[in-house]
């Protein structure tokens, strides 16, 4: 660590403070104790570069609609972007209600969730919670509407029909850790009908207990919880498979190994309950961390199915099922990567489209929507995505505020 | 006392004009003009990173960091006003170090804390801040104690917890040389 000094009264101060430098051993010993560095920062490489890089929350005011970055936005042809919302501070995750309501979640800029209703072609913005903590997990299930935060998961029942004066909700489950790295959600209901809910890692690198790093699924009354899969860092985007009902889930690689290493991934759960996807061990199914991965071989965890770039920050996805977009997007999955903020060169920022192989794995990777990153700096940043029952595709961007819509037109 | 001295300043806010202009008839008469503040209590701005003006400004409004007169400043701004006023502070000139010296016992035990509590981890090595992180390098001491017991107290929450844990476990005494070591220390960042 660097320490500077006030040059400019050398004789009056610095002398002094070389003296009084002796006399730093005779602190208490709390004082020498290291505390605790902000969880992100754990594992930061010391020196310039790195020194000013750190994880950037929302803009606090979402852009205004005329200034959205919508032309910049490129996609395969045929294909047709256009703001469907904005004015959304802080929009997350995206699901959309019975009747049609989209509702949007945040994080800490916002604590909010929004529902979004189409008024005869305008989208009306309702903010139907508030002052909640890290609320970025949302689901909606036979008229209620659930909301995971890192401490509790909670139900607002018959919310469409209510949106204006949304009922006090009602506890699902309060026995979630409520650690704040990598503790905010990505929820979603399994064909099984259970809900499926992540516990990430309570750090950026560390061997956590049994109770962190792993994605577990319960009942809808918060009963019966079971393990779906370990090893598994932070994962912020799953869906099931429309073929045959599987999980697949993207995964968060940890920071600061270097700029190019670990990879995020998209990853398949083939065994439920019985496979674990290597963390801390070994990162992107070839790469034994440094410190954790000694002893460990990397042909024990089970393979992502997919590296989807380093520090990606690897978020929402969801399988194409509806009917608008070309064949050939039927049953590929739409993948955000809301952009690294611990890397040099800045990338993605974009939307992917990954075709499974038939087989469990992964065929190939497309860019889908891109034009979001310049001058090395992010124009907006995708989080999640939702097909909505007309087949368009919906694209929330948390640093604008905004939700673009994608459609097709031959 | 400060802060109800310069409660007029708020009714200004609707004037139309630059942003320079109209921090110089809104917020110099409190933050100083330049924004270098002489008013106890009340934290210099200059020099501020303007991610983290607009973030205090839009905390300020949306009623999540207590201060009544900040509050009703900023329940007057527009989306715009958050923008320009956070764009003006950033570009005035970095202040200049503070005119008294540092007490070197206090500034040691002070820097030691500093180094245990890990605050250049996010302030930066020169304290200056970025982005959404505040420049501690000179700021008012008693600003900056008044915003350290703030935190430990967790009276003062930004988005998260962070500064409150960051100072778990210090006792009055260490937040008094830690702010007086950050003001300090802070005059070696400030370029002649």
């Amino acid at each position: 660590m660097k320490t500077t000094f006030p040059l400019r009264r050398p004789g009056s101060v610095l002398a002094r403070m070389a003296l009084s430098a002796l006399l730093l051993g005779a602190l208490g010993a709390h004082a020498q104790q290291a505390a605790e560095e902000p969880f992100w920062a754990k594992g930061r490489p010391k020196g310039a570069a790195t020194a000013n890089m750190a994880p950037v929350p929302a803009f606090p005011i979402p852009t205004e609609a005329d200034k959205l970055p919508v032309a910049k936005l490129k996609l395969p042809p045929g294909f047709k972007a256009e703001v469907w919302a904005s004015g959304i501070l802080d929009a997350r995750g995206l699901r959309q209600g019975d009747k049609g309501t989209v509702f949007v979640s945040s994080l800490f800029v916002a604590g909010k969730i929004y529902a979004v209703t189409d008024k005869g072609g305008k989208r009306e913005v309702k903010t139907i919670a508030e002052k909640l903590f890290l609320p970025n997990g949302i689901e909606f299930h036979k008229g209620s509407l659930y909301v995971a935060t890192p401490k509790d998961i909670t139900r607002y029942d018959n919310i469409e029909a209510s949106l204006d004066s949304p009922p006090k909700p009602v506890m699902v489950y309060d026995k979630l850790p409520g650690e704040v790295p990598h503790g905010w959600k990505f929820i979603k209901l399994g064909p099984d009908g259970k809900l499926y809910v992540p516990i990430g890692a309570p750090c950026n690198i560390c061997d956590p207990s049994a109770d962190f790093a792993k994605i577990v699924k319960m009942n809808l009354d918060g009963s019966g919880v079971e393990t779906v899969a370990v090893g598994v860092r932070n994962t912020v985007g799953f869906d099931f498979d429309p073929k045959d009902g599987s999980l697949w889930f993207t995964n968060n690689g940890r920071d600061w190994l270097s700029e190019d290493l670990p990879n995020d991934s998209l990853n398949h759960v083939t065994q439920p309950g019985k496979q674990h996807f290597g963390f801390p061990y070994c990162h992107q199914g070839d790469f034994a961390d440094p410190e954790f991965g000694w002893g460990k071989n990397c042909n024990d965890y089970a393979k992502p199915a997919l590296l989807t770039g380093p520090h990606a920050g690897t978020l929402g996805m969801r399988f194409y099922t509806g009917k608008m977009f070309p064949s050939q997007y039927q049953g590929a999955i739409f993948i955000a990567r809301h952009g690294p903020w611990n890397r040099s060169q800045k990338y993605a920022a974009d939307i992917v489209v990954a075709w499974p192989d038939g087989k469990g794995g992964i065929a190939k990777m497309e860019p889908f929507l891109t034009g979001l990153v310049e001058n090395n700096e992010y124009l907006g940043r995708p989080v999640d995505v939702l097909v909505m029952k007309d087949g368009s595709l919906l694209v929330s961007d948390d640093h604008n505020g905004a939700i673009y819509r994608i459609s097709y037109a031959k | 006392m400060a802060l109800l001295l310069c409660a007029a300043a708020g009714s200004a806010v609707a004037q139309g004009g630059g942003y320079a202009e109209r921090f110089a008839s809104v917020c110099a008469a409190c933050h100083g003009a330049q924004g270098v503040s002489t008013q106890a209590l009340t934290p210099t701005l200059a020099g501020q990173p303007s991610f983290y003006a607009i973030t205090q400004l839009f905390l300020f409004r949306d009623g999540r960091r207590d201060n009544a007169v900040m509050s009703a400043v900023a329940k007057g701004m527009s989306d715009d006003d958050l923008r320009g006023f956070s764009e003006a502070i950033a570009a005035l000139p970095a202040p200049p170090p503070p005119a008294a010296p540092a007490d070197p016992q206090r500034f040691v035990r002070g820097a030691a804390l500093a180094q245990r509590l890990h605050c250049t981890a996010c302030h930066g090595a020169d304290l200056a801040g970025g982005k959404q992180v505040p420049r501690l390098a000179g700021q008012r001491e008693d600003y900056l104690l008044h915003a350290l017991q703030g935190f430990r107290a967790a009276t003062r929450v930004g988005y998260g917890p962070a500064m409150t844990e960051a100072l778990a476990g210090t006792t009055p005494q260490q937040l008094e040389d830690l702010a007086h070591h950050l003001a300090h220390a802070g005059a070696a960042g400030a370029r002649p």
